[in-house]
């Protein structure tokens, strides 16, 4: 048994002075020490930030499920719009013990990168990010101990999917405030590293170069073949070049990078920029503050479906019963709520977004826009998880289990239209999530302009 | 039932079948996921999806006067003034006026119809891609339409005057309905591999191909389309294919550009992307021609009055080949291509009817040129570019008008089927004429011989020629979220020498010129407020220098009913487009406006409703005024001005 040596509040309250004084992760010790010797986090956080029982005095625990009748016992554990999903909309969310492991939050590449290049990364005079030679980041979280919003993006943007090639095989739906479902898209995503690689290399020399990542649908048929093909520069003043191919146009043709903040198609709720909470070049945007550190719930383990068909979960809540998927939560001792402003899109319809960033992995959890009149708009929650299930485990290139996202729900509260998505192992065509290259050369085939010619089909 | 008709009702069942086969696959899917088709198959994954649409054109402006009940003249009393002739003397030849044989005319028992609807059918089209491999895959397109027609011409209505209409082919000139969809160049069959078609259904594979890729080399082998260039609409690196134009011809969403247009060609197309920034991209294809509407179909534009003999047949083995080279380098693009090709739009001569009938003998000048013939004028006849039958010219007056109308010189042009027809045209006492009055008065002479009109009989050919190109974008940078930010700049510019022109007196020898194309087009996307998404502008500009935008000559231009064309220099068009979406993308609002300085100008708006993913409703208007400065015959889009129309599309996606 652990005897508390302080009250319930203790924890917050030291997060937010840490917050304020610019300290790292941990309360009772410094995080990252810990999680680089596996050791365990009660000596890092005490113990009502790593229960949420104690936290909440008995009233939750893991097990329990949230539901407008308890929800608002943790509503302070909760993004805004994801406690009003609970308390006005019929959502529910299992509540499970957090991770005992730590490693569990990464791809464990990652992990090994991260720890081994600790400490290295510094911001040049330009603002970007550079290993001790002056040249492109190593590899893995450039600050693992994020005591900045600077430091903060750039763990989100530097190395979005966390492993040198991501290819996401995704379906979304998009349901109207009546709770039908009003639109379905598959889609594909891929992301090649060019540089900040876990593998230490530069994809083919490209030191100019971040990412290059691409996005083609596959359904429904009106849709199916457009693609559009974005190349990241490494200075993150740079907008991403971007090339796209739409089916009537049957050609690639340029389009404008700035256009991070339109619907890329009917119904969807989410634009460009909110991709990993970071879907813009970081000096693109500015202003960046942590305005606190606290606990949060947040969906972070234990959420892969890989025991459902396609890894698609159920679905519940909203008017028709199919707003929300079926997730878990579990409690994060401490997470850097971070703000920017979009100061590079002067007309952009987003004023600000709030970032909840889990400070074990520096990997967002929760995430909301505001518009320009101050207003709450729209949210962008992400689930994580090891990709292991009971005897089900999708392995990475090492065989140890894989990391990814596996859900997203993206709500316009103003419009009350929802986007959920979910990471699946296939989707129309025939395209599977994977990791890694598997020894396809994905940059021919996903990644060029002829490339995004050719997933255009006819 | 007889021979014909069981014929139509077995392809009309045919294609009545693909739609069912498109639908029936529809419900299957609708009953699966709700949208979208997965089949795995051993490794082997299966996608099918598709749509069905009704479209319907709404007519509010005028019947199509290329079209037999369209034409301007029915219903319309017509003075004719025959001419004496004097053969061998152009100068004086039918300078004399013969009052004691004029007559009028009416252009006898073709009605004008009054059609509520322009354009209205049934499409189904579904799509399936197959991956056989990850480095290979089958990518297939049906596309299937049904048309139930329209009060239109029945070319049998006709058949008491001097026996009918008698050349050209039966199924396009001789029905008792237009055929919408059969392209039937002479003496081939299937034209278009890969299409059935009938009167009122085509069933065709706009793709149908396999797609090979390794590493940076990407084979495609098969039925497909090909679009170059960064110019929508304009069509300046856009040569690889045809346009057909049957359909709804080019009247669809401009925004669509040439969506389900361009005229597919059993091609083999390899690209390979030699660097990051350099992507080459070549093609052979079996050359396919663009394909116009059929005679007395909704949008046709070759007048009715005239039998085309399409010699494509003598064309189907031929092959076009390109090559284009594109680099893109941050802001700067460039690309540039050569491309040795049969132009597909062909160009169009006089040519023999071949029709044995007789002049009438109930006039005096018909008798007088049989009797001149030895009673065997038909025989005569046949070796010019004209048949004695109805639906065909009846006056000097809708010659010229004509004439006009399709930028073509009336006066050059009955000097051509004089001279290039000798000597059997100068046996039937037709000769040269050196002024607009004397061939008024030959032509009157003709057609009163004729006992009512004349058809003209023109063959369509194609010709080799190299187009070459070369193309420059720059992406402004400028303040952020200022009106010059992230403009996109594209200038397009493509150069065919000796490009061979149909004569603008349908003569013979065709016209050469060194013809050049150049558009500069300039795309924005621009916020204006915080809750609509930002609306996308386009401007383009085109100069030409030979042709106009339909391939026509530009010394045919400035013609009229009473005077010959003058011809201009160059001709320029302007675009300028814009799309709205509202917040969502669930409404887009967008407009199109396609203005030729000379007098003429399209205004396209247009909204697309999607209120969910299976169901697509569209509307646009399309405005035609081609009479906006003097003569319409100057500009245009006076070809097109009669097609005022509001289009309505329902579509089910599934």
């Amino acid at each position: 048994m652990h005897i508390r040596k302080f009250d319930v509040d203790y924890g917050r309250r030291t997060l937010m002075k840490n917050a304020a004084l610019g300290v790292g992760a941990g309360v009772l010790a410094p995080l990252w020490p810990a999680i680089a010797n596996g050791a365990d986090l009660g000596k890092v956080y005490p113990d009502e930030l790593l229960s949420i029982e104690v936290l909440t005095k008995g009233k939750i625990k893991p097990g329990d499920t949230l539901t407008a009748a308890n929800v608002d016992v943790v509503k302070d554990l909760l993004d805004p719009i994801t406690y009003r999903q609970v308390k006005e909309m019929g959502r529910k969310i299992g509540i499970i013990a957090p991770p005992k492991d730590t490693s569990v939050l990464f791809p464990s590449a990652f992990l090994e990168s991260s720890l081994k290049n600790k400490g290295k990364a510094k911001f040049g005079p330009d603002g970007n990010i550079y290993a001790p030679d002056g040249g492109a980041w190593l590899g893995g979280l450039p600050f693992p101990d994020a005591k900045t919003g600077e430091e903060a993006i750039s763990n989100l943007t530097l190395s979005w999917g966390r492993s040198d090639y991501c290819q996401y095989a995704i379906r979304q739906w998009d349901m109207q405030p009546d709770g039908d479902q009003a639109y379905q898209y598959d889609f594909v995503w891929a992301e090649l590293q060019a540089q900040a690689r876990v593998d230490g290399t530069t994809f083919q020399n490209r030191k100019d170069l971040l990412r290059i990542q691409s996005v083609w649908f596959t359904g429904p048929s009106d849709t199916a073949g457009s693609s559009f093909l974005s190349t990241w520069y490494y200075d993150q003043k740079k907008y991403p070049d971007l090339y796209g191919y739409l089916p009537q146009f049957k050609r690639v043709r340029q389009f404008p990078t700035n256009q991070r903040f339109e619907p890329l198609l009917p119904g969807i709720t989410w634009f460009l920029s909110d991709a990993w909470a970071a879907g813009d070049p970081m000096l693109t945007w500015g202003n960046y503050k942590i305005i606190g550190r606290q606990p949060m719930l947040g969906s972070v383990s234990e959420g892969w479906a890989g025991d459902k068909k396609n890894w698609e979960p159920s679905v519940h809540g909203g008017p028709k019963g199919k707003t929300f998927w079926d997730t878990t939560m579990s409690l994060c001792p401490d997470c850097i709520v971070l703000e920017a402003e979009p100061t590079g899109y002067p007309r952009a319809p987003v004023g600000k977004k709030r970032v909840w960033i889990d400070a074990r992995n520096q990997q967002f959890i929760a995430y909301i826009t505001y518009d320009r009149r101050g207003e709450i708009w729209k949210s962008f929650e992400a689930g994580w998880s090891q990709y292991s299930k009971g005897n089900v485990a999708m392995k990475d290139e090492s065989g140890k289990p894989a990391w990814s996202w596996t859900y997203i729900h993206s709500h316009d509260i103003q419009s009350n239209r929802m986007t959920r998505i979910m990471h699946t192992e296939n989707t129309t065509g025939g395209y599977k999530s994977q990791f890694s290259t598997q020894g396809v050369d994905v940059y021919n085939k996903y990644l060029t302009n002829q490339a995004i010619q050719r997933l255009g089909q006819s | 039932m007889d021979g014909s008709k069981a014929g139509r009702w077995l392809k009309t069942g045919l294609a009545t079948a693909a739609m069912l086969v498109a639908s029936g696959t529809a419900s299957a899917q609708a009953e699966g996921d709700g949208s979208f088709f997965d089949g795995f198959l051993g490794g082997v994954d299966v996608s099918i999806g598709g749509f069905i649409r009704v479209e319907n054109a709404f007519q509010t402006g005028d019947e199509n006067p290329f079209n037999q009940t369209g034409n301007i003249y029915n219903n319309q009393t017509v003075a004719r003034l025959p001419g004496v002739p004097v053969p061998g003397s152009p100068a004086l030849s039918f300078a004399v006026p013969n009052p004691l044989l004029a007559d009028t005319t009416q252009r006898t028992g073709i009605e004008t119809s009054n059609n509520w609807s322009n354009y209205h059918i049934l499409r189904g089209e579904v799509e399936t891609g197959i991956r056989l491999s990850n480095d290979l895959s089958l990518i297939g397109r049906m596309r299937a339409i049904y048309d139930p027609g329209y009060d239109d011409f029945n070319a049998n209505s006709v058949d008491f005057d001097r026996g009918g209409i008698t050349g050209g082919d039966r199924k396009l000139y001789r029905g008792n309905s237009p055929n919408y969809f059969e392209f039937r160049p002479e003496g081939k069959r299937h034209a278009n591999p890969l299409e059935l078609a009938g009167e009122n259904y085509l069933v065709y594979l706009p793709s149908l191909f396999f797609d090979y890729n390794r590493g940076p080399l990407n084979l495609r082998v098969g039925n497909q389309q090909i679009a170059w260039g960064q110019a929508l609409f304009f069509r300046v690196f856009d040569v690889a294919n045809g346009l057909d134009l049957r359909r709804h011809s080019v009247l669809d969403y401009a925004q669509e550009e040439y969506a389900d247009k361009r005229v597919p060609q059993l091609s083999i197309r390899a690209g390979y992307q030699i660097t990051d920034e350099i992507l080459a991209d070549a093609y052979v294809a079996k050359f396919q021609p663009t394909i116009f509407g059929n005679p007395n179909t909704q949008y046709n534009i070759i007048p009715a009055q005239f039998t085309v003999q399409d010699r494509y047949g003598d064309f189907d083995d031929k092959f076009s080949y390109g090559l284009r080279l594109k680099a893109n380098y941050g802001q700067w693009g460039f690309q540039g291509m050569a491309v040795r090709r049969y132009n597909p739009d062909g160009v169009f001569r006089w040519t023999k009817s071949n029709v044995d009938k007789d002049l009438p003998t109930n006039n005096p000048l018909g008798l007088t040129v049989h009797t001149l013939n030895g009673f065997e004028s038909g025989q005569t006849l046949a070796n010019t570019p004209f048949e004695a039958s109805p639906g065909g010219v009846y006056s000097a007056e809708e010659w010229f008008e004509y004439a006009a109308m399709v930028r073509l010189d009336g006066v050059a042009g009955l000097n051509a089927a004089i001279n290039d027809f000798a000597p059997a045209t100068t046996n039937l006492l037709a000769s040269e004429v050196n002024t607009f009055d004397q061939a008024h008065n030959q032509l009157d002479t003709f057609f009163i011989a004729s006992g009512g009109s004349l058809r003209g009989h023109i063959e369509r050919k194609y010709f080799q020629e190299t187009v070459l190109g070369l193309g420059v974008s720059y992406v402004v940078e400028a303040e952020p979220g200022s009106p010059l930010d992230q403009l996109i700049i594209n200038l397009e510019t493509s150069y065919t020498p000796d490009r061979v022109f149909t004569g603008i007196d349908l003569g013979q020898n065709f016209e050469n010129h060194d013809a050049s194309v150049t558009a500069l087009v300039m795309e924005k996307y621009q916020r204006f407020s915080q809750s609509f998404p930002a609306t996308y502008f386009v401007f383009q500009a085109m100069h030409r220098n030979a042709d106009d935008l339909f391939g026509r000559s530009l010394r045919g231009y400035g013609g009229s009913r009473t005077s010959t064309p003058d011809g201009v220099g160059s001709a320029n068009y302007v675009v300028l487009a814009a799309q709205q979406p509202f917040p969502n993308d669930i409404y887009r609002a967008a407009f199109a406006v396609l203005y030729d300085p000379r007098g003429s100008i399209l205004v396209q708006p247009g909204v697309k409703w999607k209120p969910r993913g299976s169901i697509t409703v569209e509307a646009f208007y399309s405005y035609i005024n081609g009479d906006l400065n003097g003569n319409p015959n100057d500009t245009l889009l006076s070809t097109a001005s009669f097609a005022d129309e509001l289009t309505l599309r329902v579509a089910y996606q599934f």
